[in-house]
């Protein structure tokens, strides 16, 4: 009995330990970004001489940083726009349909995801820059939301499917028999009953391609977006500017991250049947 | 839930299927197809040129340099693969077993983790690793010596720039099939008077290796594009397939050379994926039980 007891507190060490060790692992490049932000010298060397937050006033007077926040945004508003509204009827089309082609149609709209991003975007850049000849145009920002709606749709589509999987038809058979048409059906009972989950997967998109660098770095020709800022700053020599912008964008992410998981929670209450109370 | 049968050619259907298929088909597809294309071209004052030529296939395959990087590729990847795989087997079965009530908890975590910018996370572990960084700067506090580990811009911080940026995908893949095994069979296990460990070895994870095989089949086909890595932390010293690639179009400018280094990539990756889908397809009919978990 002694040895299944003293197998049984090592396995817990091991365990909560591991638990514990990946997550100081995942969180210690981002502490390290929050700690240098608040630097005083413009080396980023530890330890740490002094506290000031004069590295956010840099951030915020640089003539780059404006630009590229507001190129971030449209470029991960307009994609998440368009990548919810696709990966919603897609999922409807993977999960609550059986058709010809349906084969087809799920490697199709899932394979991006099993794709370097870098050879994406590449193979991307190949295209438009051919389409570019025949039509007169060069890579910009417009090519870079079509490389990230190809990239993030497939995401928003698996995580639409799992709420689309616990889907209960009985209300939508009910509205049919009162009368309501396809579109009243759609509009009025499914779309409602799923929203939760095409909300957080809009919130994962928009994280995902607010954060992505590969594709945009591919794509965006002379645009640049906070992640191709970075890089390019990173690349000439580092400053404090740098953990500084990582610290401003970690705090409105773990909002909405917050918030998608606010919605993943009343998404599984809706699929317990927990519509009453809802 | 229902599903229901539709002909293809009910507009609802269409209309849900065709503008994704469409954008799938027209920015993804042709573009490889395109990418396969112009490797059969040529160059010439830095401008492409349209000739139907096999030269830069001769070229990719009588240089030893461009295999050298890609087995070097292969390598990392399937290195990573394994530490993946192995950090996330106790992680997975402790989510599922040990901290179920900070379970959501971690798994956001996690999630906003994987998330953040890949571009500033690397310049974190840069500002971490660096000879004068938090790491060496806390092992001298602790009376280690100053400057006492040196690995910043060796493969080392690469893959463990690797193994940062892709240990989520088989986090996620393990936990879920572990999510799924009924844990009455654990307990059968446990009274029949199986160990914690034969019960892991002979019930736990055999029945999660579909997740444990896709999370690894994942992590190497996206391994095989990582650039940041090998780039930032790796410092350039030793390069990846990603980074001969760019090269080969930004700094070379030699667009069919690129192309056919990408198909290559391309093809090393699709190849894994199938044979590791006809691998999948066959263990499901030969084991339907262990494929649908013990529901």
């Amino acid at each position: 009995m002694t040895s299944h007891r003293l197998e049984g507190v090592i396995a817990s060490a091991i365990l909560y330990g591991s638990v514990a060790a990946v997550l100081i692992f995942f969180y210690v490049p981002i502490f390290t970004l929050i700690l240098f932000s608040f630097s005083e010298s413009r080396f980023l060397s530890f330890p740490i001489e002094g506290f000031s937050i004069k590295w956010y006033f840099a951030l915020f007077a640089s003539r780059e940083f404006w630009p590229a926040l507001g190129n971030s945004a449209i470029l991960a508003g307009a994609s998440t726009t368009i990548a919810t509204i696709l990966g919603t009827a897609g999922a409807i089309a993977w999960m609550r349909w059986r058709f010809r082609f349906q084969r087809s149609f799920q490697v199709i709209s899932f394979a991006p995801l099993l794709f370097p991003q870098l050879l994406l975007g590449v193979a991307m850049l190949l295209w438009f820059s051919v389409l570019g000849g025949w039509f007169d145009f060069s890579p910009a920002l417009w090519t870079a939301i079509i490389g990230h709606v190809v990239y993030i749709t497939p995401f928003a589509l698996i995580i639409i499917a799992v709420q689309v999987h616990g889907f209960d038809d009985t209300l939508e058979d009910a509205a049919r028999d009162a009368g309501a048409t396809n579109g009243q059906v759609f509009r009025e009972i499914t779309l409602p009953l799923i929203w939760p989950g095409v909300m957080s997967a809009a919130i994962f998109a928009f994280l995902l391609s607010w954060g992505n660098f590969y594709v945009t770095y591919s794509l965006a020709g002379t645009a640049r977006t906070l992640p191709t800022f970075v890089f390019s700053g990173i690349a000439v020599g580092s400053s404090p500017v740098y953990p500084a912008l990582a610290t401003v964008t970690f705090v409105p992410a773990l909002l909405l991250l917050g918030l998608a998981d606010w919605f993943r929670r009343r998404a599984a209450k809706r699929q317990l049947g927990g519509w009453k109370d809802a | 839930m229902r599903i229901t049968q539709k002909s293809w050619t009910d507009p609802g259907l269409l209309l849900a299927t065709v503008p994704l298929a469409a954008i799938m088909a027209f920015f993804f597809l042709v573009p490889l197809v395109m990418t396969a294309l112009l490797s059969f071209q040529g160059t010439q004052y830095y401008r492409l040129i349209w000739t139907w030529s096999s030269d830069t296939w001769v070229d990719v395959f009588t240089h030893w340099h461009y295999w050298s990087i890609i087995i070097r590729t292969l390598t990392m990847a399937l290195i990573c693969v394994m530490l993946c795989i192995l950090i996330s087997l106790p992680v997975a079965y402790a989510m599922v077993h040990r901290v179920r009530t900070l379970e959501n908890h971690i798994t956001i975590l996690i999630v906003f983790a994987f998330l953040t910018d890949a571009v500033l996370k690397t310049f974190g572990w840069v500002l971490f690793l660096d000879r004068t960084g938090v790491m060496n700067g806390a092992l001298d506090v602790l009376g280690f010596g100053a400057k006492s580990t040196d690995i910043l811009f060796t493969p080392t911080a690469t893959m463990l720039g690797m193994v940062y940026n892709l240990l989520p995908y088989t986090i996620f893949c393990i936990y879920l099939s572990m999510k799924r095994i009924d844990r009455d069979l654990m307990l059968a296990a446990y009274d029949a008077g199986a160990s914690r460990l034969r019960t892991f070895w002979e019930v736990t994870l055999p029945l999660a290796r579909p997740g444990i095989f896709a999370g690894g089949i994942l992590v190497f086909v996206l391994a095989l594009g990582v650039f940041l890595e090998p780039k930032v932390m790796g410092g350039g010293t030793s390069p990846m397939a990603a980074e001969l690639i760019r090269q080969t179009f930004e700094t070379r400018v030699n667009w069919p050379l690129g192309a056919a280094l990408t198909l290559v990539v391309i093809t090393i990756g699709t190849a894994t994926l199938a044979v590791a889908g006809a691998v999948a397809a066959r263990a499901m009919r030969a084991r339907p039980e262990a494929a649908e978990g013990t529901e």
